[in-house]
Order: C-alpha cells, then structure tokens, then sequence
C-alpha cells in the first residue's frame, strides 16, 4: 500500500526534473538515429595499390577484377615495392597486390604462382578483412585446377551483410544499461547529498518497499524506451525482429532487472553522485567490452572468457542476437534468460541488503 | 611566484587526498589496457564446426580432418541434414556448418559453408580461414603478410585510442569537476575576492592534472611496451610532445566546461555527453571513419582525439616521421589555440 | 570618514528583485550589523561589496575605492567569508590557513599577530583536516582565514548560524578585540545577543532598507519581528505520569571516540524535552539511537514502549522526525509531500486529502497547496516540515535545530505550532541553540563532552546553578568542556 505512494512520488521527482524527462525520451532516439551509422564495422573503400612486375594480359585481366569489384578503390600501379609501401606509410593506399614476373607464365604451366598480399594491420579488422577479400578475388581469377573443390558459402541470417542488423539489438542492451544503470545510480546518492533519505529512515517504510519503489520506475522506463527503439529500427532501417517480439521484452524486463539492481547497490555505497558515476562507469564499461558486443567471446584468452558466464550483459546480448536475428525460440534462449534471472535476482537481494535503515 | 607554487601544492593536496577517486584514475588505465589488449580480439579461434553428411567417406574424412586439426575450428557435431546444422547455429550451440554434397568425393559436388552470418565480418573471415585451410596447401597462391602488426594484435590499435580517451577524460573531467566544486562548496567566492589574477588561479588548477596525466601517459606507455609488447616504433620525444599539446586541448576544454557547469553532476554530465559519447564514437577509436555516413564524417572532423589518435596511431605502430603527423599536428595547435582562448576569455572573474 | 558609501544600490534575478534602491554609509572602525528574515537580500549585498556580482543600479565605494570599475583595489582591502564554510574540508587547519594567507600575497606568520586571539585557540589542532572540526571550531578557522591577510574591511555573511551559544560568545569577542586594530566589520545574524553587540545595524526587508539605528533602537521600531511577546503556555496540564522515553547508560562509540558517553534519562509523556548542548557534544547521534538510525554500543533504551535496539522498526512508526537539513522533497509540491508522508503511515487517499486540507487551511497555507517546496522561504518550510512530521499523530516528534536561521517572529509562531502539539498529548522532543527557546521548554538537559551534566525545569537549573538566564546556564557548564570536536 506504502508503495503505491512511494512509486508515485519517484514519477513525480523523475516529471519535475528538468533534465530526466528529455533524457528519457531524447536519448533512445538519437541513438538509434546516429549509433547504428557509427558502430559499423564494415569495411569499405580500402585502397589497393598494384605492383605488376609481370604485365601480361593474365595479370592485367587480375587488375581490372579489383577495379571493377566495388568493395576496393584501385590506388594506381607502382613500379615497385617500395614505392607501393610509401604509400602505406603516408596512409594512401592500405593494401599492396604484388604480382610475380612469371605470373602467367605459370598459370599456364599449371603451377602456382606466389602472390603477395601486403595489407596495414594496425587496424587489425580492416587489414585482415582487406586481404582476405583481395585473396578471394585472386583464387576465383585462377582458372579452376583439377585438385581444388568447389566450395560455396551460404550466409544465414544475415543474407545481405547487414551490419546494423547485427548491431541493433545490442544497442538495445546500450541503452538498457545508460538509462536503468546510471540514473538509479545517482537517485539514492542524490536523496543522500540532499538530506532526505534520513527521514525516509525514520519512517516505518520497509527496505522492501522502499527499493522496489526505486525500481519499479526504471522498469516502466525501460519498457516504454525499448518500445521506442523497437519502432525506430522499423521505422528508419526497415529491421524488424525475426523471432517473437514477446522474448525481446523479457529479456529487456531482465536486463532492467539487473542494471536497476545494480545502479541501486552502487548507489547504496556511495557518498557522492562523482564516486557513483566514477564507479559506474568502471563497471559499464568493463562489462560492455567483455559482453561479446563488439567481438566474439570465444576469440577472447581462457581468463576473459570465464568471465562470461558471470557477465549478464553476455547472456543478454546472446540471447537478444539470438532472437532478434537468428529467429531463435524459447528452447534457444531458455539458457540465457535463466541466468539473468539468477544474477538479476541476487543483484536485487542485494539491493534491499546493502540498504540500511540501522546502522 | 610564492602564491602559485602554494596553490599548486594545495591543489595536488586534494587529488592525492581522494584516495577513491586516485584508485579509479590508475585503475582504469590498467584495466583498460588488458582488456583491450588482451580480451577484444576477433581473432578467429574455437569457430564451433558442425559437419554435416550422409556419408563419410575418405575425402570428407581429409577435409574434416584439416579443419579438426587447424587451431582456429572446434568439429562439435556430424548431423545428417542441413536443417539440424541450421537448428544448432540458431541455439547459438554452433557457428559454422560445412555441408558435404552427396557425391564430395567424386568431385561431381561440392562442399558449401553455412555460416551464421548475424556478425558479417566474422561470418567472412570464419568462411575464408575455413576454405584455405580445406584447400590442398599444394595449391596456396596467396602469400599474405601483414605489416607493422605480423601477430594482428588489436592492441596496435587500441593504445592509440585508449591514450585518446583516457586523456582527454583526466583533463577534461576531472579538470571541470575540480573547478565546478570550488563553485559549488563557496570557497571560489574567496579565491575571486582575493587579489590573485584569474590567469594564476586557472594555470593552478591545470597544471597538477597536467603532472597527473603526463605521470597517466607514461603508465600506458610502459604498459604499452611492456605488458603487451607493443613495440614503440616512433620517436618517443614527438610522442610525448604532441601529447601535452593534446592535453593542453583537453585542459581547455575542461575549463570551458566549467564556466558552463554550475553544479558538480552537470559538469560530469556534460563531460560524459559532450565528449565521451562522440569520443568512443565518432574519434575512430573503436569504429572506423572511413564506413561512417558523410554528415558523420564532418561531424568527426571537428573531434580533436580524432587526429591525435591517428597522430598517434602513424606514430608509435607505423614508426614513421614526424613530418608524416604534421597535418594532425597543425589541426590540433589550432583546436588548442582557439579553445585555450575560448576559455580565458569566458572565465569569469565575478559569480555571474 | 565612511569606509563603505552605497547609494540606491539594486540587483535583481531575472523578475526578482533581490535589492531596491539601498542606500547606507559605514564608518570606519564601525562594527555594523545587516539584519532580516531569509531572502531580504543580505548575501547579494555582501556579493556586491565584494564585487562578486555587478550591480543593477546604484553605486557603492569600499574603502574609496568603486566596487565596478577598481575591482582589484577593492579585492586588495577586504577580508569576505561567505556563509557557507569557506574552507577546504581535506586540508589540514594549518594548510588552509598558509593557503589564504599566500593568496594574498603574505604569510601565516606575518599576519600572525592580526588572528592570535582567534587561532590559538584552535592551534593545537593544526594538523586535523578541516572537515574533522565542530561547527563552531570551523567558523574560527574561516575567520582567521579572513583577517590573515590584515583588511581594511571584513565582510561576515552570519558567521554564526548553526554555531552553539557559548562558540558564539567566543567569535564576537573576537570579533570586538579585532575591531582594535582599526578594521571595519560588517556582519550578519540572526541572533538578538549578537545584534546587540553592534554599534549601527540595518533591518533589510524584500530587498528594501527599513531602518537603520543603534541596536535597541531598530529592535524596538521593528519590535514585532525582532522582539515578539513571549508566549503563553499553559504548562504541564497535558504531561502525564508515565514515560515515553526511557534511557540507561547509553553509550555511541566510533572506535575509540565515545561521542555518547553513558548517558541515562526518562521523558514523560506529552512534555517538551530540551535537549542541550554544544556543537559536537554528541546530541545528534544520541537523537539518531533514539530514532532507530543508529545502534547503541552499549546501554539499553525504550521509545514509546519499544526497545532501541532490537525494534527499532516499530518505534519508527510512533515517531516523527525532523532534521536540521530539510526534511522534505524541494521537487514536490505542499500536497505532495504531505502526500507521500502520510501514505507512507498507512492513511488512505480520502483521510489524507481530509486531512490535508485541515492543515493547509491552519497554517494558512491553502494558497501554496501547489506550489514547490523550493519556491517557500525556509521558515516555511521549517513550519511545514514539522506539520508534515506530526500529520499522523504520533507519540513523539524529534526535532533537530528546527528553527535554524530564522528571526525571532517566525521561531515564535514555530513554537505556537510545538504548544499545540504538546497540549494533543505529543511529547515533543528539541534541540537547538537558542536560548530563549529552552525557557519554553517545560524539562531541558545538557550535554557536554558526551555525557549529561545538568537535567530539570528551566527554573530550577537557573537556580542550581546561581545564573540569570539559560544563557548563563549553558555558557557555565559548556565552557568546562574538554574535548572540542567530533
């Protein structure tokens, strides 16, 4: 019943805020406007330059394939090596194709000829995407040999390549964490500086009520900004979620579950709204980066991924991919789900815990 | 002279007195470091593989084998049909299916790769590393090689960036917050009655988040060289050098912060809106410029640790001279100049 | 010679007028004293003395020099301390003191002989950090700060609210003593004792100057604020014979500090309690054990029928509380925060709209029923906050400094408010720093240094302890204390 009140008196805190209530509505929107044009890890206008030391018709014919294919800028021809480098050094070109001086010599002699591929690896993704596709334009320009079999390659899923569609539903987990993480963070600490909190202590308001009636905000936020996110990546990109949208909405509820939790506990312990946002932020970030959103987990050394089966960001993220993407039913994310309820739920004992009316 | 190494001393006296704040300041460095030195890679390693045939017979057998024996491909399965290979990739149980026509061994069918495309990039490089390594190594026409970065360590490429960040996070933030406080506790009524210039009471506040970041520099660095073994190819007197100049840009900045922020969680807010977001996003750092749409290029074309993390990135990875930096060097004496100028000038000598 | 000339000075906010044509001369060597309720525009005048804000209209010169166009003149001859604590809380006393004096271009020792009736008192502390030290000890430190650096001029925004009586004795003699090395002093207070120890004061109203006078002069022309007739109150007809609060032996240790040290007492119900004490005597966390924030290290103690330490929860529902920092939501209306209150208590909607208009409608409050907490002056608030505290009729109220910062006429219609509380049967618990408050109260004790030296009827303490006025009482025994900090 108390908390009837209490719920009432967070929307009421949240509505005069000058700030809150833009956020709310401002911060899903740009996001989902700006960020999936952003995180876009495909890689596009990489510069080849050439070095034909062999100039036949052959290897001219190699030239013209990687001018007409639209994934590469052709840089030019260079005499030799060093000058192809040079322009590696200044950033002209990223890729350097060297053909050999008996290139179709022998190809005609059917044996294989050596060609080089030298790409700049300080971006490690771009340099290993460049030459791996400079490499599939090289094998399919060799006439077919008797010892190499035919091998296609079928995307699922993701048939037209799509970063974004791989993208989105991990910026749900995004904006999940920014707005269920840091706002709760700063709410306790911020009744805390302001004095208030030590009247709520005296009052006979259960640690119970009094958390969920943190909460419970958050998660009507969290459902009104991922309905939000859900239409915009209708609306803007056409990307609509292959699976049921229902598993979308629960494993967001989760997910606000333990960030909500989590900004509390952080709250619980700190004294200012810097230390929070400080200690915040070490979190959010530390998670975000070992959560699989960006690269794959199972690339991760042993120690980084045994950190994955305690990171809920990671289950989130699977499952949301798995669902949004992949089609995935309930048997495919059951997994997942139950294991953000596990860390949510301690996430939230702990909450109501670390809060003390009595010390 | 006096006046200013005592305001010095009083403003190191606090930071060095925030044992949490301290804690979080060298902490993140570190963590930072590892994490993106060692944890993030797209590496492709323990690609789970299902195999699926009707039949095995000694050519499917070889293929397999190659994959099975390869350290970038896990065999977890052998299924009978596509669409049980189809189902597994779905429960996330596999990545990666490579599906025997019936007739492999006589040649008159192929192989095919199913792939879970959701991520494209790891689904091409899973499916390339997949054919070379089936393909019969007498037939390698391709001799790859990758220069600066043989080991494709991601950290080559992080440092940079993290440098980037983190410094412009000390200065900027911490800066702001420092001078925001002194607002907010009442004591800047006192230091603004007193007759000390303005130009010393800024120059104070700054120059012990300038020792502190200088100090934050050369833990990366170290770090950098020796943890994860990047070597340091470039002149490392250039590098310091166009690092506080950076820094000197992130200065500014927090000070311009300042004047704006009234209270301590606005100034933090800010920090974090108006430069960490487009920092992480827009600088390069994680996400390359290059595949951006062209607004968001321009939009990138006017964040400073953009060009002092290709600056950065030219100078410490691909070793090469300075002369080669000097157009990142030139834009960020720019940046620095207006924004210093900015900020001495919106400094406010009186409370409004 | 006048050392301070402002003429028709005026500022205003926005649409706020914080100041209105103001215009007064200071001499030199004067101790002047600004006077008026919260919001009268007394910091924004200390502001523009201090040429920390530019002003609307008008002119004023400090010491002959212009406060817009010779700022750093200005800058040069004043000592300021605004009215929040000046100091920086991780510094230790002696680096904050070496800090301002480097400032203005001198040192600590140089300016020794200006702030030696001042810092030796607090010398012994030098190397506590400066948030350690009590309210009043605090006050000291910013002083000395102030006058290191020998002004002409020094600017006091209330030095003293907040600072326990004897503390503040001690800071106006200083203040006086300072006054013989030829500097000007322009202070405010809300304090009646301290008012008098000027020699001009101005009452500042709205942003208008009302008057200006000696002391007993404006104190009387504006009687009715300053000098309100004392209040009736019926006594002990409402006290009843059994106790509502009874302690044994209480003790609060953190670590080796006993900041409550062994104390026992009993209120009776329906009584107002005083209870007394210096800035870090430990009245605070006493309050705390009683209300349930807190664990008692050793000693038991009973509220309203229950135990403190194990059932805590329960006495929190006969209870009411209000702290010295306020109490209610600046971001919710009148209504609201009534609201949330009592709901928290358990009444339903329709007793509580019932009820809320009741009280609205005897506070004559019923025209800001939608307006923001923020937007009310602080005594206001402070008579709010004790409503809302008292709305579900609980056993006890707990009153921490209630009535900070305000002047005397509205601490008076506080009081009608704790009367008639009382007289419903709540025992009301209070501490505070005023003294002619705790000759209302019908039982006081006093803490010094942790633990309770003196308990009983206002008169009979007088008596006890052969002294005029509580005044006296207090300063009597606070002035054996020893230890001078938590």
């Amino acid at each position: 019943m108390t908390l009837k009140y209490l719920i009432q008196k967070e929307f009421l805190q949240i509505k005069r805020n000058a700030f809150l209530p833009r956020l709310i509505v401002m911060f899903p929107i740009v996001v989902m406007c700006v960020l999936p044009w952003i995180m876009n890890m495909e890689v596009k206008n990489v510069v080849v330059d050439v070095v034909d030391n062999d100039r036949s018709t052959l290897s001219q014919r190699l030239v013209h394939s990687i001018e007409a294919s639209n994934y590469f800028i052709f840089g030019g021809l260079k005499p030799t090596y060093a000058d192809a480098l040079h322009d590696v050094e200044t950033s002209k070109a990223d890729v350097v194709l060297v053909i050999p001086q008996h290139y179709s010599a022998q190809l005609t002699q059917q044996r294989a000829p050596q060609v080089l591929i030298a790409a700049n690896a300080v971006n490690g993704t771009k340099g290993a995407m460049g030459s791996a596709y400079l490499s599939q334009i090289v094998n399919s320009s060799l006439p077919a040999t008797n010892n190499s079999a035919v091998v296609a390659q079928l995307n699922l899923y993701n048939k037209h390549q799509d970063y974004k569609l791989f993208m989105i539903p991990a910026l749900f987990a995004i904006v999940i964490m920014l707005m269920c993480g840091f706002l709760p963070a700063l709410n306790i600490v911020g009744e805390k500086e302001a004095g208030t909190i030590e009247q709520i202590n005296v009052t006979p308001v259960s640690k119970w009520a009094f958390i969920l009636a943190k909460l419970i905000p958050y998660w009507i936020i969290a459902l009104f900004v991922i309905s939000v996110c859900l239409l915009l990546a209708w609306g803007i990109y056409g990307i609509t979620c292959q699976g049921n949208i229902a598993w979308v909405y629960v494993l967001v509820m989760l997910m606000a579950l333990f960030w909500s939790s989590f900004g509390l506990i952080i709250s619980n312990y700190s004294d200012t709204m810097q230390q929070a946002i400080f200690v915040m932020w070490f979190f959010v970030v530390s998670m975000l980066l070992l959560s699989g959103l960006f690269t794959p987990t199972r690339s991760m050394p042993q120690w980084a991924y045994l950190t994955t089966y305690v990171n809920p960001m990671h289950y989130f993220i699977d499952a949301i991919r798995t669902v949004f993407v992949r089609r995935g039913t309930w048997h495919s994310i059951a997994h997942q789900a139950g294991a953000l309820l596990a860390i949510g739920s301690v996430m939230a004992a702990w909450a109501v815990n670390s809060y003390k009316k009595n010390s | 002279m006096n006046q200013f190494v005592s305001f010095v001393i009083k403003e190191a006296r606090h930071i060095v007195r925030d044992r949490r704040t301290m804690l979080i300041l060298f902490g993140m460095p570190v963590v930072l470091m590892l994490l993106f030195g060692f944890a993030i890679t797209t590496d492709v390693r323990n690609v789970r593989t299902v195999v699926v045939t009707s039949s095995i017979d000694h050519r499917t057998q070889q293929a397999v084998n190659r994959l099975a024996a390869s350290p970038y491909f896990v065999i977890t399965a052998t299924v009978p049909t596509p669409a049980d290979a189809e189902r597994l990739i779905r429960n996330q149980k596999a990545d990666l299916a490579i599906v025997f026509g019936p007739d492999f061994a006589s040649k008159a069918s192929g192989a095919q790769f199913m792939v879970d495309g959701s991520d494209p990039n790891m689904a091409q490089q899973w499916t390339t590393y997949a054919i070379q390594t089936i393909a019969n190594p007498d037939a390698a026409a391709v001799n790859q090689k990758m220069l600066y970065n043989p080991q494709m360590k991601s950290a080559y490429n992080f440092v940079p960036a993290i440098m980037g960040m983190l410094l412009m996070l000390i200065c900027a933030m911490m800066t702001s917050i420092s001078i925001v406080r002194e607002k907010e506790k009442g004591t800047m009524e006192v230091l603004l009655v007193s007759p000390v210039k303005p130009l010393m009471i800024i120059a104070a506040k700054a120059v012990p988040y300038l020792l502190l970041a200088v100090v934050i520099l050369v833990c990366i660095l170290f770090m950098a060289r020796y943890v994860l073994l990047v070597p340091l190819q470039g002149s490392l007197v250039w590098i310091v050098a166009i690092s506080v100049l950076y820094i000197m840009l992130a200065l500014s900045l927090g000070l311009i912060i300042s004047n704006v922020a009234r209270t301590q969680l606005v100034a933090l807010l800010l920090s974090a809106m108006v430069l960490l977001m487009p920092i992480v996003m827009l600088s390069g750092m994680l996400f390359p410029v290059e595949s951006m749409p062209p607004v968001l290029q321009w939009v990138s074309a006017v964040i400073p640790p953009r060009y002092y993390i290709q600056a950065m990135r030219k100078l410490m990875i691909m070793g090469v001279g300075v002369e080669q930096v000097l157009r990142e060097v030139t834009i960020l004496a720019c940046m620095t100049a207006v924004l210093l100028a900015v900020a001495l000038l919106k400094f406010n000598k009186r409370l409004e | 010679m006048n050392c301070i000339e402002v003429k028709n000075l005026s500022k205003a906010y926005g649409t706020v007028t914080a100041l209105h044509q103001v215009s007064f001369d200071v001499k030199r060597g004067e101790v002047f004293g600004i006077i008026g309720p919260d919001g009268a525009g007394k910091t924004t005048l200390y502001r523009l003395l201090c040429t920390l804000l530019l002003p609307d209209g008008g002119s004023a010169t400090v010491d002959g020099y212009d406060i817009v166009s010779q700022m750093k003149e200005v800058r040069r001859r004043i000592g300021y301390m605004p009215g929040r604590f000046s100091l920086y809380q991780d510094l230790t006393v002696q680096e904050n003191l070496e800090f301002f004096a480097t400032l203005f271009g001198t040192t600590a020792n140089e300016g020794y002989d200006t702030i030696r009736a001042i810092y030796s008192q607090i010398e012994r502390f030098k190397n506590r950090k400066a948030g350690a030290l009590s309210g009043g000890m605090k006050q000291k430190l910013a002083l000395s700060c102030a006058l290191v650096h020998k002004p002409s001029v020094l600017l006091l925004d209330e030095p003293t609210t907040g600072v326990d009586p004897v503390s503040r004795k001690e800071l106006w003699q200083m203040l006086l003593s300072i006054k013989e090395h030829g500097i000007t002093i322009v202070a405010s207070t809300p304090y009646l004792d301290e008012v008098r120890c000027c020699e001009r004061v101005a009452f500042l109203d709205q942003g208008h100057l009302r008057g200006i006078g000696t002391p007993t002069d404006i104190l009387e022309r504006f009687a009715s604020v300053f000098n309100p007739p004392g209040i009736e109150h019926s006594g002990s007809g409402a006290i009843a014979s059994d106790n509502v609060i009874e302690v044994e032996h209480l003790v609060k240790a953190f670590g080796d500090f006993r900041a409550v040290d062994d104390i026992s007492f009993s209120v009776r119900r329906g009584e107002i309690f005083g209870f007394l004490g210096a800035n870090g005597a430990g009245k605070t966390t006493a309050m705390h054990m009683l209300t349930g924030l807190n664990q008692p290290t050793e000693g038991t103690g009973r509220v309203a029928g229950f135990d403190i330490r194990t059932e805590h929860e329960q006495i929190k529902r006969h209870i009411g509380y209000m702290s010295q920092r306020f109490s209610l939501y600046d971001d919710l209306t009148v209504a609201e925060n009534i609201r949330l209150f009592a709901g928290i208590y358990g009444m339903n909607d329709e007793d509580i709209a019932r009820k809320t208009d009741d009280l609205l409608e005897k506070l004559d409050f019923a025209d800001h029923k939608h307006h923001l907490v923020a937007s009310l002056p602080l005594g206001w608030k402070q008579k709010l906050a004790f409503s809302v505290s008292i709305f579900h009729e609980p056993d006890i109220v707990f009153l921490d400094e209630p009535t900070g910062g305000v002047d005397p006429a509205t601490r008076r219609q506080f009081w009608e408010l704790i009367y008639d509380a009382a007289a419903r049967g709540i025992t009301v618990f209070v501490t505070t720093h005023y003294m002619d408050e705790a000759e209302y109260c019908d039982r006081i004790s006093i803490m010094v240094d942790g633990k309770i030296k003196a308990m009983g009827t206002p008169a009979q303490l007088k008596q006890e302890f052969n002294q005029p006025d509580m005044d006296h009482v207090f300063t009597h025994l606070a002035r054996q204390a020893t230890r001078t900090s938590d």
